[in-house]
């Protein structure tokens, strides 16, 4: 039924979309029925009511168009003033994520309904299966790194999480920040922590034998190296044999990692006896395994011979 | 006509044999361009690449603004103001006068514009940082006082001051989301139209502190550099493209690029991160990594290395990405036969057609940017105007399929952005 031949709506006059004097721009052929409604939430929002009938209104706005943040935020605060069950809203809201999976206004209302229920139980397990349809979605990850942080969910079985997805996917690039937030994300002691940096090490390494070429457990790596301190310092020197066995510069024909060579380059160049195999692994990139950055490789030999007649 | 380099034609030399479902999309992605890349049709220019489809790219956008959009539209009903700065920038770019269509334009965003000063997706919606951004931009893209008195900058200023947040980020709207966009926004506002940076007196962040809208906010942007050398929309997110455009535009627009990017981020490790999204074979970038070549990168990551040789001070000297990739995926991928797109298997629509052209501008153009002495230190936020186009770069194009010029860190036309400046530095008080 429409709002205007509604009794519960009898009292409200629609207020309709003003399109300015003149012909408007980009203008939209509505159905009839979204634009009634939006003419009837226009009217409600200008009297700021909260009320059972508004969030009804809000929710089937939302059916017609999930991506109207306006709708989402006046919702929030009928629920939220009205005093509502919010485990209804999630109820109501699961179907509505799953299909409007890229839409982030969805995102950003769960994680202020689940901040007011206080409780995070079967948020991870609904973030899994957005997952089962786009691993890599950035809205879901960032709301599940809210989650982690909020309720203090590092270790209930986060990095498993994260291991799991990248036994799915070692090349899932979100599930490595994943891991970076869920292991340093908590403060820079873990940073001096031998156990934990050999840990991360070992598991880096292992993921890049699977695939070489493969740039996500590389940054990892060469972040490790970089930040790793005290007593689990990682010089990046420390790397070289591990580099060298999927870029051998004695057997330039068997290279089976750009960034291995990318790292040989960075490691040889801190050395002065040995920059000669930095321009070479460099000469090897540019001419020959990378040259889209052909210009990135000669770039960084420019800096190396600048830094050499300093 | 010269034989396209291999490097285009060809999937990369090393090819690890695990297969996951990045891998398989990544292939499908280079085997749906390879065609593309290696035997364009159409009509070519004088390096065996598609001419810049120009026409047909005015008539898209054009239709996008002037047609009634169909019914499946309504999804950006709370974008409108993007569909217009979208479609504005790109005629603009492709050097379709557009000032026709400057009292539509106002017309149309006359309704948007709340009373607390912020612009909303349409009429009764919502003040927004990202709606507020694209309708002032548009704004100035038509130009004209006509156009920028629409702007009530007063209240303006007070809402702005409500998004400015106590660590020193800036939320998108009243109880949303915080994140990098955000600064961009609201800084690439604040200088255009001139706003004070002192917070108005009713600012919550006052309450933390914070009395301007430039302070703490550097550092907040620093602390978006994740451990991958990227920059996230928000600190400890993953590293993203779109996010560090928004973090060094920002950056150049609070103080000159060599001393605000070198001052605030790793660039070493930022440039190792931006060269690797260029993606091979298809020339174009990807915004993160792992994740596949999409044209509207073009700018998000191709703007950016304007503003890095800007922060190095190394205009002039050798490149340090692949012009010439880019405008080969631009020209022979992203191209429909009207309107830009994400990828070949995608359609057109105005936000690639945006971003694909003005990443064609950063391919095409050498920028420069010079302390002006006369503005630096007025007022914060005047770094923007030190920019020039100092010359055309050698990438596979002719004369034709050159565009305008779009400012690099603005992104409205160069002479647009100086007008609307000018006009509102020559005002007193509000
Ligand atoms: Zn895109």
């Amino acid at each position: 039924m429409s709002y205007s031949a509604s009794p519960l709506w009898a009292d409200i006059v629609p207020l309709p979309q003003d399109d300015g004097p003149g012909q408007p721009l980009a203008a939209i052929a509505y159905s009839e029925k979204y634009s009634e409604a939006m003419s009837y939430l226009r009217a409600v929002m200008a009297s700021n009511e909260m009320s059972e009938r508004a969030l009804d209104l809000t929710s089937d706005i939302i059916a017609l168009n999930p991506a109207h943040y306006t709708v989402w935020l006046y919702r929030v605060r009928i629920l939220l003033t009205l005093k509502k069950d919010l485990h209804a809203e999630l109820s109501w809201m699961n179907p509505v994520a799953l299909v409007h999976l890229k839409n982030y206004q969805i995102w950003h209302h769960r994680q202020t309904i689940i901040n007011a229920l206080n409780n995070p139980d079967g948020e991870t397990d609904f973030i899994s299966k957005m997952f089962a349809k786009d691993a890599k979605n950035y809205h879901v990850w960032s709301y599940r790194q809210w989650l982690v942080k909020r309720f203090s969910l590092w270790d209930a079985g986060e990095l498993e999480f994260t291991e799991q997805m990248l036994k799915e996917d070692v090349r899932n690039n979100s599930a490595w920040n994943h891991r970076w937030y869920v292991v340093f994300g908590r403060g820079d002691e873990a940073f001096a922590d031998p156990d934990i940096v050999m840990r991360e090490v070992f598991f880096t390494q292992q993921s890049i034998r699977l695939a070489p070429q493969n740039p996500s457990p590389w940054n990892y790596l060469r972040a490790l190296a970089r930040r790793a301190s005290g007593p689990a310092a990682l010089p990046l020197s420390s790397l070289q044999p591990f580099a060298n066995t999927f870029a051998p510069l004695s057997a330039p024909d068997a290279v089976k990692s750009t960034h291995a060579l990318d790292l040989l380059a960075e490691i040889h160049s801190e050395n002065e006896a040995d920059k000669d195999k930095a321009y070479q692994a460099l000469e090897l990139l540019a001419t020959r395994y990378d040259p889209i950055r052909a210009n990135y490789w000669n770039y960084r030999r420019a800096t190396l011979e600048g830094v050499k007649t300093v | 006509m010269p034989q396209t380099p291999s490097q285009f034609t060809e999937l990369p030399p090393i090819q690890d044999s695990l297969i996951t479902k990045s891998s398989e999309v990544e292939l499908a992605t280079a085997k749906d361009c390879l065609p593309l890349l290696a035997n364009p049709e159409g009509r070519l220019n004088s390096f065996g690449l598609p001419h810049l489809n120009r026409a047909g790219h005015i008539t898209f956008l054009r239709s996008n603004l002037e047609d009634l959009l169909p019914r499946g539209f309504t999804a950006a009903d709370a974008s409108r103001p993007w569909m217009l700065y979208w479609a504005l920038s790109g005629l603009s770019m492709l050097g379709d006068d557009v000032t026709d269509l400057r009292d539509q334009v106002v017309s149309t965003l006359t309704p948007m514009q709340n009373r607390d000063g912020g612009f909303g997706g349409g009429h009764g919606q919502l003040s927004h940082l990202a709606t507020t951004y694209a309708s002032v931009l548009s704004l100035v893209t038509v130009g004209g006082y006509a156009a920028l008195n629409l702007i009530n900058r007063k209240t303006l200023w007070h809402w702005l001051g409500h998004m400015k947040q106590g660590d020193g980020g800036f939320t998108m709207c009243e109880g949303g989301e915080k994140d990098i966009r955000g600064a961009y926004c609201a800084m690439t506002v604040i200088s255009l139209l001139n706003l004070p940076n002192e917070l108005p007196p009713e600012a919550p962040a006052r309450a933390d502190g914070v009395e301007t809208f430039l302070a703490k906010l550097p550092e907040w942007i620093s602390s978006c550099q994740t451990f991958e050398g990227g920059i996230a929309g928000a600190p400890t997110n993953e590293a993203h493209g779109a996010y560090a455009f928004c973090a060094l535009a920002c950056l150049s627009i609070i103080a000159p690029p060599n001393e605000s990017i070198r001052r605030h981020i790793d660039i070493p490790a930022l440039i190792s991160w931006l060269a690797y999204r260029q993606c091979a074979p298809e020339g174009g970038f990807a915004g993160r990594t792992n994740k596949l070549v999409d044209g509207c990168y073009s700018h998000w990551v191709g703007g950016c290395w304007t503003l890095i040789s800007a922060a190095l001070q190394s205009e002039g000297s050798a490149d340090i990405w692949s012009r010439e990739g880019l405008t080969r995926y631009i020209l022979c991928c992203c191209q429909g036969s009207a309107g830009l797109r994400d990828k070949p298997t995608t359609y057109p629509d105005g936000y690639h057609s945006c971003y694909v052209l003005a990443g064609l501008s950063a391919a095409q153009n050498v920028f420069k940017f010079e302390v002006d002495e006369k503005l630096l230190g007025v007022t914060p936020g005047t770094a923007a105007y030190g920019w020039t186009t100092v010359g055309q770069a050698n990438v596979p194009g002719d004369e034709e399929d050159r565009i305008i010029p779009v400012h690099p860190v603005l992104v409205v036309p160069f002479e647009r952005a100086a007008e609307c400046r000018g006009y509102f530095e020559s005002k007193i008080g509000f």
